[in-house]
C-alpha cells in the first residue's frame, strides 16, 4: 500500500517530467524547423504544373531540348539563377497551345485571353512555391561554380559535390544536375533526392576542389 | 552516439513531432515564394544591381549621384564620380534621400481636407477630382495667387516661374535661413548675379567669418572636398592655413587652425582693421590699386578701424594663445596678406551677415580679397557664367523677411487668395512672432499643397496633390555655386514609386493644368521629360562640352549615363574691376549690431542659432538617419540643445541635461536641455534649428515640447538693414533653470572626452610643411 | 578562379588632417550594411550602433581650445583581442586581414565586446525593427542581424567580394585602387568621404594610396617614421590593419588645456 502510493507519486513525477521534457523539446523543435536555413522538403505543389520534362527532355525523347540558363537567365551572369518572367514563357506559349488538354489548363492559367469585350486582360505575375532556398546570411553564386566546371582547361583536376571525380569541362546542364539532379528528368521539380546541400557539403566540395574556404566566400 | 549539432538535426528531421511541429507553427507566409514576375524591362536584369547617375535634392546645395536600384528599389546613394561639383563624394544628407522614398509617412495620393483648416484631417481623392478642384481654385483666383517653392533653379524653377506668371501670379522661394544679405554683398563688391565659386582647395590661407563652411554653409560637401586638399592636397608644397571668426564654436572653428572668438556682429570691425594693418604696413599684393579701392586716400580713411581703436569693440577675449587682441589683429592680417601665404581667400557669411549690419560685415569681408589680389585667380574667389540656356535661372535666392511680411499681409488683407505650396515650411521656419500660422488660416484662401510630407504649412492646405520624391522624377539642376564652368546636372527617375503610392509629378501636373486652362502658350510641351528632351536638343546643337554625339539621341543617353552636361571652357569672368571707392563706401557704411531685446534684467545672453548639421532649418527633420546623426561639436542627437560654457553652467548652477527656459523678452520662451562646453564663449548660447514640427512625420514631431522646440519661434523677426532679410543672429535671450532634468540623448558617453595619458587616441604633431611618405 | 588565388591585404589609412567630422561616412554605413535605426532611447542607453563613428575629444579651454575629430571602426586587429575570447569561434581573422564575424554562429556571449579596445562591437539587444516600407532599402548583400548577435563593420566584405568576383574573376583584369573607386567597390564609408581623409587598399599594392604608410609603420619604430602614421593603442600590440594619420596643428594649445 505505502509501496504503491509511493509508485504513485513517482509516476506522477515522472509522467510530469516527461510531459515539461516533451514540451521543451517541441519548443527546440519549433524553433529549428521555423528556422529558414532548415530545408523545405520535397516537392511543393506549383501553381502552375510546369513539367521540366518537356521543356528540358532530351529532344530524342520527344521533348523540347531546352538548355536551362534559356530560362534561368542570370545562372551564368551572376548569384541568383532567376526564373524567367510570364513574358519569357509567352515567347513560345503567345502560340503554342499545349499538347494535352491538361497541359491547355495550366497554360491558360498565365495566358491571358481576350474576353468577350475583346480586351485582352494584363499579365498577371505567377507566385511559385520555392523548393531550394538559401538562409538569408550565405551567399551563394551560380555563375562561379558554372565557370569553375565548364573551365574549358583540361589541366583543372575537379570534384563533383560528392567527391566524384569529373573528367574535363562539363556543360552547363551538367553543371546545374551536380547540386540540382537531373531537372530534366523531373515532372514535379523536388530536390535531388538524397543529397546533402549542408554547409558540410559545400565545404567538403570547396576542399576537394582546392576552393578558398574562408568563411566571408559564402557567408555574408 | 554522440549528439552533435549537425546530427542533432537530423535526429530532428526524422521526428515525427517535428513535422507536427513545423505544420502547426509554420514559417511565415509568402516567405518562400518565388515570382516570376509580368514582364521585365530591357534594362534590368534580375538579380543583377544597376547604377543610375542622377541628382540628390535633399539640400540645396544639390549633389551629383549614383544609385544603386536592385529590382526595382533604390539601395544606396553615392556621390557621381564624374559630376564636376562633388566628383564622387557625398554628404551625410545625401544618403538620407532613400529614406524619403520609402518613408512611412509619406503622403500616399491626392487628399482633400475633411475638417477645419490645420486639423490635420484629410480625406483621400483620385487625381481628376484633385485636379479639378484645383483647376477650379486657379480659374476663380486668377491673379492673386502665390506659388511658394524650396529655392528652384534648373528646369523646374523656370517652370514654376512661367507657371506663375501664366496665371498672373507670383513665385517666391522660402529658405529659412536666406542667403539674400550674401547675394547682396556679392552683387555690391563683385557685381555678380550668382555666387563664385571660392577655390578653399588651392588656397593657401583661408580666413573665414561666420560661415559654419565644413557643416551648412551654402555647399558644404564641395568646401569639405576642397578642405581636404587645402591640407593635405597632392602636390602641395605647403599645408594651408585656416582661421575661422565666429562668436560661437562651430564644426568650421574646430577644424581652424586659429578659432577667433569675437562679439556678435562685429566681423565687419575686425575685417577693416584688418585692412588697415594691411595698408598701413603696405602689404597688399603687388598691382592692387589701394588709391581706387580707398577713394583716393589710402590707410587714413581706415583710421578709425586702427587695432587699438577698435579691439575692444570687436570682444575678442583678453588672451588668445598668449596674445592681446591687438597683436591677435596685426599678427592676423600680416598672416593673411603675407607673399607666401597666398593667394589667400577670405570669405564670409552665416551669422556674420544675420545682424541689422550683416551687409557690411559682408562686404568688408569680400572686400579683403581685392586687397590680396585674390579676386578671379586660382585659390581665391572664381566667377561663374551664366546659364547656357536662356531662361533656365541658375541662381535661386529665396524671399527676404521683408517679402514674408509683405506675403503675411497680403493673406491676411485677402489680395493674395490662392497659395500654392511645395516643399516649403514657412509656418515652421519663419519667426514665431510673424505668426505665419495664423496668416494662412484665412476663410476666402485657397491652398494646395504638392509637398510629399505633411508639415505645418502643408496641413493648412485645402488640397494635397503629392509631388514624386526627387529618385521618381525627372529634373535637372544648374549648381550653385557652380565649378566655375557652365554644368548642368540631369535628374532622373531611378524607381517608380511603390504600387500603394500614386504621387504624381509637380512639373508634370503644372505642365496638364497650364495647357488645360488654355495658359500653355509658355509652357508647350505635355511632359516635363519632354522639356528636358529639348534643352538636350539645343545643347546638342551647341556642340560643345563633355558630351560628343553624333545625335541628339545619343546626346540624351549619354548625358543621362553621365548625369549631366558640362563645358569646362565656358568659364565665367576671369577677373573683375573692384567699384569705386569700395572701402570707403563700407566705412561709410559700417554700424554696430541692434539688440532688440538686449538690457532686460536677468541673464542676459546673446543667442546664436545655427542651421543643425544634418537637418538644416528642418527641411530633413522627417528622416530618421539625419534625425540619428550626431551633431559633430556636441555629438546630440534627436534633439534641440542649449550650447553653454562651463562658466556660465557653474554660474547657473546647471549640469548637463538641465532643462532651461530660454525667454526671448519679447518673443516667448521655449524650454530645451542644457549641453555643456568647454568652448562655448561665456555670455553666448548655441541652439540648432530643425526640429519642433508640429504635423507630420513622427520622426519629425514624436518628442516633448522641452526636449525638442522650435528655435525659430522665439527668434527676433528683425530685419538686416538695406537688405530685409531675416538677421536671426540679432537675438536676446535670458535663461533660467526649470530644475528639471532628462538624460540628453548623446552619442558620446557618460564622461567628457578629453585626451589623456601618454598616448592619446588623436596623435598630432605641429608642423604646417607636408612630409613626403 | 577562386583556386590558386593570392590573398589581397586589406588596409585603411585614416589621415586625421583632412578629417572635419561631417559624419558622411557614418550615414553611408549605415544604409550599405543595414544598421539598424538609432532611436533617442538607444542613444539614452548608449547602444547605438554605429560601425563607423566620430569621436571628438576636447583639448583646453575658452579661448584657447581645439575639438578634434577622429573616425573610429573596427582596426581589424591582426592580434585581435575579440578573437580568443570567441567560445564559438564566430570572429576570426582571414588571410587577408579582415576580422570577420560570422553572423549564424554568433550565440551572444559578448566576450568579444568587452574584451575590445576600441569599443567598435555592437551587441542587438532587441530584434532590429524597420518600419514595413523602409525594409525596401535594405542591401541585400548585406545580412539583417537578428536578436541575440554582435555586429560590426566588416570593411564592406560583400563589396570586396563583389570587387574580386566581377573584376578579378569574370573579367579576369586586375583589382586596383581606380578601378575599386570609380565602381564603388569600396567600402561605403570611403567612398562617401568628401575630404579624402579615408583611404583603403591593398598594403601589398604599391600603386595603391595605401602601401607607403604600411610599409613605414611595419618596418620602422615609433622614432624612425617617416610618415604621420600612427596606430590607435599600439602599445597593446594588437597591430591594426587601420592606420592613422597624425593631425597637423599649428598652433598648440598654450596652457597645455588644464589637463594633466
Amino acid at each position: 500500500m505505502r509501496l504503491d502510493a509511493k509508485m504513485m507519486t513517482l509516476g506522477l513525477v515522472g509522467l510530469t517530467v516527461v510531459v515539461v521534457v516533451g514540451f521543451v523539446l517541441v519548443v527546440l523543435l519549433i524553433s529549428w524547423f521555423s528556422n529558414p536555413p532548415f530545408g523545405l522538403g520535397n516537392a511543393p505543389p506549383q501553381p502552375v504544373a510546369f513539367p521540366h520534362t518537356v521543356h528540358a527532355g532530351p529532344v530524342e525523347e520527344g521533348n523540347m531540348g531546352i538548355q536551362c540558363e534559356f530560362c534561368h537567365r542570370n545562372v551564368t551572369k551572376g548569384e541568383a539563377a532567376t526564373v524567367p518572367s510570364v513574358e519569357q514563357c509567352l515567347f513560345c506559349h503567345g502560340t503554342v497551345e499545349g499538347q494535352t488538354s491538361a497541359a491547355r489548363t495550366e497554360i491558360s492559367k498565365f495566358r491571358p485571353v481576350a474576353g468577350a469585350d475583346g480586351i485582352t486582360p494584363p499579365v498577371m505575375p505567377i507566385n511559385w512555391e520555392r523548393v531550394h532556398r538559401m538562409p538569408d546570411h550565405v551567399r551563394f553564386v551560380h555563375e562561379a561554380h558554372i565557370r569553375f566546371f565548364t573551365d574549358p582547361s583540361p589541366e583543372l583536376m575537379r570534384t563533383g559535390i560528392n567527391g566524384e571525380g569529373i573528367n574535363g569541362p562539363l556543360s552547363v546542364q551538367e553543371t546545374c544536375s551536380i547540386c540540382h539532379g537531373d531537372v530534366a528528368d523531373m515532372e514535379v521539380v523536388k530536390p535531388k533526392q538524397g543529397q546533402s546541400l549542408k554547409m558540410g557539403t559545400c565545404l567538403d566540395c570547396h576542399r576537394e576542389n582546392n576552393v578558398a574556404t574562408d568563411c566571408t566566400i559564402c557567408h555574408k | 552516439m554522440k549528439l552533435s549539432r549537425r546530427n542533432f538535426l537530423a535526429w530532428a528531421g526524422l521526428s515525427a513531432v517535428g513535422a507536427v511541429a513545423c505544420e502547426g507553427f509554420g514559417i511565415r507566409h509568402g516567405e518562400f515564394d518565388l515570382q516570376s514576375p509580368a514582364s521585365l524591362p530591357e534594362d534590368l536584369v534580375r538579380g543583377k544591381d544597376n547604377w543610375y547617375a542622377t541628382l540628390c535634392r535633399t539640400c540645396p546645395s544639390c549633389e551629383g549621384i549614383v544609385v544603386r536600384v536592385m529590382e526595382g528599389r533604390a539601395k544606396k546613394v553615392q556621390g557621381n564620380p564624374s559630376y564636376p561639383t562633388n566628383m564622387g563624394t557625398h554628404s551625410a544628407r545625401c544618403e538620407a534621400g532613400l529614406q524619403a522614398l520609402y518613408h512611412p509617412d509619406r503622403v500616399s495620393g491626392p487628399m482633400r481636407r475633411s475638417s477645419y483648416r490645420g486639423s490635420g484631417q484629410f480625406e483621400p481623392i483620385d487625381w481628376a477630382t484633385g485636379l479639378n478642384e484645383f483647376r477650379a481654385g486657379l480659374q476663380g483666383r486668377s491673379e492673386n495667387i502665390l506659388v511658394v517653392t524650396e529655392p528652384l533653379r534648373g528646369h523646374l524653377g523656370m517652370v514654376v516661374q512661367k507657371f506663375a506668371g501664366a496665371m498672373g501670379g507670383r513665385h517666391l522661394a522660402f529658405e529659412p535661413m536666406d542667403t539674400v544679405t550674401l547675394r547682396m554683398a556679392l552683387k555690391n563688391v563683385f557685381g555678380q548675379d550668382t555666387l563664385p565659386d571660392f577655390d578653399i582647395g588651392n588656397a593657401n590661407f583661408l580666413l573665414s567669418f561666420g560661415s559654419d563652411l565644413l557643416s551648412t554653409w551654402v555647399a558644404p560637401n564641395r568646401w569639405n572636398m576642397a578642405y581636404g586638399e587645402f591640407r593635405q592636397g597632392e602636390g602641395r608644397d605647403k599645408r594651408g592655413s585656416f582661421f575661422h571668426v565666429d562668436s560661437r564654436f562651430s564644426m568650421t572653428a574646430a577644424n581652424a587652425d586659429q578659432w577667433v572668438p569675437v562679439s556678435p556682429g562685429r566681423e565687419g570691425y575686425l575685417a577693416l582693421s584688418l585692412a588697415y594693418v594691411i595698408l598701413s604696413e603696405g602689404l597688399q599684393a603687388p598691382g592692387v590699386d589701394v588709391g581706387r579701392l580707398t577713394g583716393g586716400q589710402g590707410a587714413a580713411s581706415l583710421e578709425a578701424f586702427r587695432p587699438d581703436e577698435i579691439a575692444g569693440l570687436i570682444g575678442l577675449p583678453d588672451h588668445l594663445n598668449g596674445h592681446t587682441p591687438v597683436e591677435v589683429i596685426e599678427d592676423l592680417a600680416r598672416r593673411f596678406a603675407a607673399a607666401e601665404n597666398r593667394p589667400s581667400l577670405a570669405i564670409g557669411g552665416g551669422s556674420a551677415g544675420a545682424h541689422s549690419n550683416g551687409l557690411f560685415n559682408l562686404e568688408a569681408i569680400y572686400a579683403l580679397n581685392y586687397l590680396v589680389g585674390s579676386v578671379g585667380v586660382t585659390g581665391g574667389i572664381r566667377f561663374n557664367p551664366e546659364s547656357p540656356l536662356p531662361d533656365v535661372p541658375a541662381s535661386s535666392g529665396g524671399g527676404s523677411l521683408a517679402d514674408w511680411a509683405t506675403v503675411a499681409s497680403q493673406l491676411r488683407n485677402g489680395q493674395t487668395r490662392m497659395l500654392l505650396l511645395h516643399n516649403a515650411d514657412p509656418v515652421h521656419g519663419l519667426p514665431g512672432a510673424m505668426d505665419f500660422h495664423d496668416a494662412m488660416d484665412q476663410d476666402d484662401l485657397f491652398i494646395v499643397s504638392f509637398s510629399p510630407f505633411l508639415d505645418d504649412s502643408s496641413v493648412m492646405a485645402d488640397l494635397i496633390l503629392p509631388d514624386r520624391i526627387y529618385l521618381e522624377d525627372w529634373g535637372s539642376d544648374l549648381p550653385e555655386p557652380g565649378p566655375g564652368f557652365q554644368t548642368i546636372g540631369i535628374q532622373q527617375p531611378v524607381v517608380n514609386p511603390l504600387s500603394d503610392l500614386d504621387p504624381r509629378s509637380f512639373g508634370d501636373v503644372l505642365l496638364t493644368i497650364a495647357s488645360e486652362m488654355g495658359r500653355g502658350d509658355a509652357l508647350p510641351w505635355d511632359r516635363f521629360e519632354d522639356l528636358l528632351r529639348d534643352s538636350s536638343r539645343q545643347l546638342f546643337e551647341m556642340n560643345r562640352g563633355s558630351i560628343q554625339a553624333a545625335t541628339a539621341n545619343e546626346f540624351w543617353n549619354r548625358m543621362l549615363a553621365q548625369g549631366g552636361w558640362w563645358d569646362e571652357s565656358a568659364t565665367g569672368p576671369g577677373s573683375v574691376a573692384p567699384p569705386d571707392g569700395l572701402l570707403r563706401d563700407i566705412v561709410a557704411k559700417s554700424s554696430q549690431p541692434r539688440f532688440p531685446g538686449l538690457g532686460t534684467s536677468g541673464n542676459v545672453f546673446h543667442l546664436a542659432p545655427f542651421s543643425h548639421h544634418t537637418l538644416m532649418e528642418g527641411q530633413t527633420a522627417h528622416l530618421p538617419w539625419l534625425q540619428a546623426t550626431p551633431d559633430p561639436v556636441t555629438t546630440v542627437t534627436w534633439e534641440t540643445w542649449v550650447e553653454m560654457s562651463d562658466y556660465d553652467g557653474a554660474r547657473l548652477g546647471v549640469r548637463e541635461g538641465d532643462i532651461v527656459q530660454v525667454n526671448s523678452a519679447v518673443r516667448g520662451s521655449i524650454e530645451a536641455p542644457v549641453f555643456l562646453t568647454p568652448a562655448n564663449p561665456p555670455g553666448i548660447i548655441a541652439m540648432p534649428f530643425g526640429q519642433g514640427r508640429e504635423f507630420g512625420s513622427d520622426t519629425a514631431t514624436g518628442r516633448p515640447d522641452n526636449v525638442s522646440p522650435n528655435l525659430m519661434s522665439i527668434v527676433e523677426p528683425s530685419q538686416v538693414d538695406d537688405t530685409g532679410a531675416l538677421a536671426w543672429a540679432s537675438t536676446t535671450v535670458t535663461v533660467a533653470p526649470t530644475g528639471r532634468s532628462v538624460r540628453i540623448s548623446k552619442f558620446e558617453g557618460a564622461y567628457r572626452a578629453i585626451e589623456i595619458g601618454t598616448t592619446p587616441a588623436e596623435q598630432i604633431i605641429h608642423t604646417i610643411v607636408p612630409e613626403k611618405g | 578562379m577562386v583556386t590558386n588565388r593570392t590573398p589581397h591585404k586589406w588596409g585603411m589609412v585614416i589621415d586625421l588632417d583632412r578629417c572635419t567630422g561631417c559624419q558622411a561616412c557614418v550615414v553611408s554605413c549605415q544604409s550599405e550594411n543595414n544598421v539598424p535605426i538609432n532611436t533617442k532611447d538607444l542613444f539614452q542607453q548608449r547602444r547605438a550602433y554605429e560601425w563607423i563613428r566620430i569621436e571628438r575629444y576636447w583639448e583646453g579651454e575658452f579661448p584657447d581650445v581645439k575639438a578634434r575629430f577622429i573616425p573610429i571602426l573596427c582596426q581589424h586587429c591582426e592580434n585581435a583581442p575579440c578573437e580568443p575570447v570567441c567560445p564559438v569561434f564566430a570572429t576570426y581573422h582571414n588571410d587577408e586581414g579582415l576580422n570577420v564575424q560570422i553572423y549564424n554562429r554568433c550565440i551572444g556571449t559578448r566576450y568579444c565586446a568587452n574584451n575590445c579596445p576600441y569599443q567598435v562591437r555592437f551587441f542587438n539587444y532587441w530584434e532590429p525593427q524597420w518600419p514595413e516600407r523602409l525594409r525596401n532599402q535594405l542591401n541585400p548583400d548585406v545580412t539583417v542581424r537578428s536578436r541575440g548577435i554582435m555586429e560590426r563593420c566588416s570593411f564592406c566584405v560583400q563589396r570586396i567580394r563583389r570587387a574580386e568576383l566581377t573584376v578579378e574573376r569574370q573579367e579576369r583584369a586586375t583589382l586596383d585602387y581606380e578601378t575599386m573607386k570609380k565602381r564603388n567597390f569600396l567600402p561605403a564609408c570611403v567612398q562617401a568621404c568628401p575630404t579624402n581623409a579615408l583611404n583603403f587598399g591593398d598594403q601589398k599594392d604599391p600603386t595603391g594610396p595605401v602601401y607607403e604608410y604600411f610599409k613605414d609603420l611595419n618596418e620602422h619604430e615609433e622614432e624612425e617614421r617617416k610618415t604621420r602614421g600612427y596606430r590607435l593603442l599600439e602599445e597593446m600590440a594588437t597591430k591594426p590593419n587601420v592606420i592613422y594619420l597624425k593631425k597637423v596643428d599649428q598652433f598648440p594649445v598654450s596652457n597645455g588645456g588644464g589637463h594633466g
